[in-house]
């Protein structure tokens, strides 16, 4: 009863919040009252991560399942969109000509943030697709939402992409479905645990075609290569609040689908070719988002394949396994949510002043703005795995526990890679700090607001902190959610 | 669904098919003489039918439906002219077609549904290819007087059969596999008498890809056209050249291939059922009646055909056929499940 | 799974309606007239509707009618006058631009087919399967979902990626009727709702497309590459 509730606010909330702006159809109050929303669902989150339950708690009449990961995810969430709400006062003040449309805008991404608080916590993987689907068609709307030619060529192609790849991943829920009616009969409810519990009487054949298929579909969500073609545009086009919300958190959510899967599998007895699945399509992305981002000019599409390159990562410490890898693919989780909001933040701080989103434009940054430059930069160093930051910590985790597990081989890969794109990343900020003068009249004139500061500082405080101490408890945490249910 | 039908037909309807009813070995060869010249005696009227109902349906008067008959004749009764270039293939083309055409009705079932003596002679890829002979040999009459029609028809004649032969392969693979035989007889009994086998998908996608390469070999739209002009002719440009008894030959001939190919579509795929089962003289006249009733119905299919299609450009001939192979190949996809 | 057994006839009457749904995702694959997909995906909706009912008839899923009937109301009626108006709204009635000559896909098609008939085989072979209707559930499912992948690689027009979309949940639609019929009638609801809620979405975005981007073919839509 104690979670129902705690969900039920988590829902209603933002819902609750989501009719008021339409209703009131005021920009500033819609700012406000997304910002109102974004804290208490912040503080509900928090909440139910301290009082995450030691087991998979399952209520709401078999709908509704929280256990730690999914906490952890939904942490992650309400913790982007309270960055994003914050950051973006600052950032939609810079687009006047959106002004009258600005509720809608605010009442969207309330929706796309509710839409990401449902899906982590269904019990069911055919709702939490139709959840993920939902998820894609509200954020195509933000993604699209300047209605610029590019913005809707980007929010087309992610829609019918993401669209097409779910298709993939409800046929394989559908033969998941199919696997255990062998066994249980012809009608039985449709949970992660009564998936689990019948993957050991499944064929091998039909249990790995289904992951394969589940595989694919979320991949083509979390953006994993060869399916990512869309993730570039969508996190390139859309505003920066949206982008980092994309990016921070949804693709996360993805993910988590895919481990639940994977745990089916792993229930199954087969999880090694699953975990080899994953980790392969991990290290695909790595280095498809390396050759990227060395010949990268736009700053929000080098982002972008950061994010590929980050869902690598995160790909390959799950396929790894093992209790470091996964504890460091969790720690990774948080620390990449925090970076890459602070790096879109930057980002469409930059975007505005120079009024250009290609990097070639923006120069001599640290020059015009110190502070607010200087953090971006720094962030590119965090964003890169170099310490003393949090995704450092992380990176290495996933490295040492890759060593011990079946696949040592993609430990040297993903090491190589990851240098690569520090290099990449360093010579494009080097460029950008140390570049020529802006043309006469093309230099900087914009004053950020403290709007556009304040999030860059409360998203780069936790990573410097995390990086210098990884506390105990949340080890502690992430090796008892390794051992219970997904 | 395998050992639902198809252990049953298979051997019951094998044995069926071959089990002699006491009739005498006079009667057989009496009702195999018949099939000939059933087919022989009523291809010009099926084709005068055709004919007179196109013009109907244009609100035309037409021609009698005996109009093929007198045109025989009259060719019959004219001197036969050789062109200069022509060498013996000129005289041995017509013939060679049409004794061909007379073969394939022993191996098919015409009037009857069980064998007659000489009907194990060839199975259903024999008679492919007699008829296929007959239409090489006009094909190179085509060629042999060095005139450029003839040349033109032949190679488009040629370049359709390309595009049409592995799709009538293929619906001959997909009706052996259906009936585990490779004999007209065998695929008759087994739909005649099994509906679970007659509604089968692949059943029914044979029937589709078989009457599109019906509309391809017996000059129907959307790839022949009506009209008689030189430049859209195909099979009518590989005959410009004769006249006389040897034209009568080859449009008598031409005549009994689409009333062949009809016998097969209907008799062994499509409307299996009115044949005689015994071989008394009554139900041979029932089973002509039957017959007359039959092609009437697929005379005015094709009159259909031929009016609400237009005729398609040289390169697109592919189409209908590619889509007949794809009804082939579902056939047999279906045929394993 | 099948747990009732089918009579022959039954067998024949599913494997007629399965694959008929299978030739009409071929008569999309064939024609260029956007109309022609519409009303070909109209009727395939028919008759998987038609296998729903049969299914709940033989089966005795009494909730599957009801299935059956908003298979028809939504799939069937509401999507494809709703693809219609925006054919209609956009004014873009051919595809005129596809990468490969009708004949060619067919072709193609008919590949994909042997192709998904081989992996319906082996798992078949490897659940030990009784009933050859499940092998066609999977073969027809393997088949749309390819189909509709290859409309959408094939065409250029916005219009043709939606309805290549709509094939491939169709196809995914036919084989949970006929594999998982007893799955909870909830999700099936949701789905059909959540189908609809996708094309209106996918509505106002080709209508975006238009007016911001000025075309509707992803041709045109080369300004975001690298």
């Amino acid at each position: 009863m104690h979670f129902t509730a705690l969900i039920a606010a988590l829902w209603i909330v933002p819902a609750l919040g989501i009719v008021a702006m339409l209703a009131i159809r005021r920009p500033r109050w819609a700012e406000f009252l997304n910002l109102a929303n974004a804290i208490v669902v912040f503080g509900l989150t928090l909440t139910i991560l301290v009082a995450a339950p030691d087991h998979a708690w399952v209520g709401g009449d078999q709908y509704l399942l929280l256990t730690p990961l999914g906490a952890w995810v939904l942490f992650c969430v309400g913790m982007v969109y309270l960055l994003a709400s914050i950051y973006a006062i600052g950032y939609m003040r810079l687009l006047p000509e959106e002004a009258p449309r600005l509720h809608k805008y605010y009442a969207l991404q309330a929706g796309f943030a509710l839409t990401m608080l449902v899906a982590p916590l269904m019990n069911n993987p055919g709702i939490f697709w139709i959840a993920i689907d939902f998820t894609t068609i509200v954020s195509a709307f933000l993604v699209g939402f300047e209605k610029e030619a590019e913005c809707i060529e980007a929010a087309w192609k992610y829609l019918i992409i993401v669209s097409a790849g779910l298709a993939l991943a409800l046929l394989g829920i559908i033969l998941f479905y199919w696997g255990g009616t062998f066994t249980l009969g012809p009608t039985y409810a449709l949970t992660w645990a009564n998936l689990r519990g019948v993957a050991p009487h499944v064929p091998e054949v039909l249990l790995f075609l289904a992951f394969l298929l589940t595989l694919v579909g979320f991949g083509t969500k979390v953006g994993l290569a060869p399916m990512h073609t869309w993730l570039p545009d969508a996190h390139s086009e859309g505003p920066a609040p949206v982008s980092a919300m994309l990016s921070g958190s949804l693709l996360n959510i993805a993910l988590l689908g895919i481990y639940r899967f994977l745990s089916i599998v792993d229930a199954g007895g087969y999880g090694l070719m699953g975990h080899t699945a994953l980790l392969v399509l991990g290290v695909i992305s790595l280095f498809v988002a390396g050759l990227f981002i060395v010949r990268q000019d736009g700053a929000k599409r080098m982002l972008a394949y950061s994010s590929l390159e980050h869902m690598g990562v995160l790909a390959i410490g799950f396929g790894f396994g093992g209790p470091i890898a996964f504890a460091g693919a969790m720690y990774h989780m948080i620390n990449h949510s925090l970076t890459k909001s602070l790096m879109f933040f930057g980002a469409g701080n930059m975007m505005r002043a120079y009024g250009s989103k290609a990097m070639s434009q923006m120069r001599r940054v640290l020059h015009y703005y110190p502070f607010s430059g200087g953090l971006w930069l720094l962030g590119a160093v965090a964003i890169t795995g170099a310490p003393p930051f949090g995704l450092f910590l992380s990176e290495l985790t996933i490295l040492r526990g890759g060593i011990l597990s079946a696949n040592p081989w993609a430990v040297w890969v993903m090491a190589i890679l990851l240098i690569l794109i520090f290099t990449a990343f360093m010579n494009h900020f080097r460029r950008m700090i140390w570049g020529p003068e802006p043309e006469p009249g093309e230099a900087p004139t914009l004053r950020l607001s403290t709007w556009n500061v304040l999030p860059m500082i409360l998203a780069f405080v936790p990573i410097l902190v995390l990086g210098l101490w990884w506390p105990q408890g949340l080890w502690e945490f992430f090796q008892h959610a390794f051992t219970v249910q997904p | 669904m395998a050992n639902d039908f198809y252990g049953y037909p298979l051997i019951s309807g094998a044995v069926e098919v071959y089990c002699e009813k006491g009739r005498g070995m006079v009667q057989d060869i009496i009702l195999q003489v018949g099939q000939v010249l059933t087919v022989l005696l009523l291809s010009p009227l099926l084709h005068g039918f055709i004919v007179k109902m196109e013009e109907k349906v244009q609100r035309g008067q037409g021609p009698s439906i005996f109009q093929p008959y007198r045109d025989l004749w009259k060719l019959f009764h004219k001197t036969q002219l050789v062109p200069e270039s022509a060498t013996w293939v000129f005289f041995w083309a017509p013939v060679v077609a049409f004794v061909a055409m007379m073969i394939v009705p022993m191996l098919i079932p015409v009037l009857t549904n069980f064998p007659l003596p000489l009907s194990d002679m060839g199975d259903i890829l024999g008679g492919g290819l007699i008829l296929t002979l007959g239409s090489f040999f006009i094909l190179l009459a085509g060629l042999d007087t060095g005139q450029p029609f003839g040349g033109l028809g032949s190679s488009r004649a040629v370049m359709l059969g390309i595009l049409a032969e592995p799709t009538l392969i293929l619906v001959f693979v997909g009706i052996t596999f259906l009936d585990h035989s490779m004999l007209p007889f065998v695929a008759n009994h087994l739909l005649a008498q099994n509906p679970v086998a007659y509604w089968s998908p692949a059943h029914i996608f044979l029937i589709l890809a078989f009457f599109i390469l019906l509309t391809v070999e017996t000059d129907r739209l959307p790839i022949h056209s009506t009209i008689p002009y030189e430049i859209y002719m195909i099979d009518e440009a590989r005959i410009l050249e004769y006249s006389g008894p040897l034209l009568a030959l080859l449009k008598w001939a031409s005549w009994m291939k689409q009333f062949i190919l009809y016998t097969i579509f209907l008799n062994v795929f499509f409307l299996p059922w009115g044949l005689s089962t015994s071989g008394t003289p009554g139900s041979i006249v029932l089973a002509l009646l039957v017959i007359l009733a039959k092609y009437g119905f697929i005379g005015l299919l094709m009159v259909g055909v031929d009016t609400m299609q237009s005729r398609l450009r040289f390169y697109r001939y592919q189409e209908p056929l590619a889509l007949s192979f794809l009804f082939a190949v579902l056939a047999i996809v279906a045929d394993q499940l | 799974m099948l747990i009732f057994h089918l009579g022959p006839l039954a067998a024949s009457l599913f494997s007629l309606l399965a694959i008929l749904a299978l030739v009409l995702s071929f008569v999309m694959l064939a024609s260029h007239w956007l109309k022609n997909h519409i009303y070909a995906f109209a009727v395939e909706s028919w008759v998987i509707a038609a296998i729903s009912a049969s299914i709940g008839y033989y089966g005795h899923y009494p909730e599957l009618y009801v299935i059956a009937a908003l298979t028809v109301l939504f799939r069937g009626t509401l999507l494809p006058y709703l693809v219609l108006r925006l054919v209609k709204r956009l004014n873009v009635n051919r595809e005129f631009t596809p990468l490969l000559k009708p004949s060619s896909s067919l072709i193609l098609g008919a590949a994909l087919v042997i192709f998904s008939y081989e992996v319906a085989h082996r798992l078949g072979v490897a659940l030990h399967l009784q009933d050859n209707i499940a092998v066609l559930a999977l073969t027809c499912m393997f088949s749309l979902k390819l189909i509709g992948f290859l409309m959408m690689i094939l065409r250029s027009e916005a219009i043709s990626h939606i309805l290549g979309l709509l094939v491939i949940e169709n196809g995914i639609f036919l084989g949970s009727q006929i594999l998982v019929p007893g799955m909870p009638a909830l999700l099936e609801l949701v789905i059909i709702f959540d189908l609809l809620t996708i094309v209106m979405a996918f509505g106002m975005l080709v209508r975006f497309l238009q007016s911001h981007a000025g075309t509707t073919s992803s041709r045109g839509l080369q300004k975001l590459v690298g």
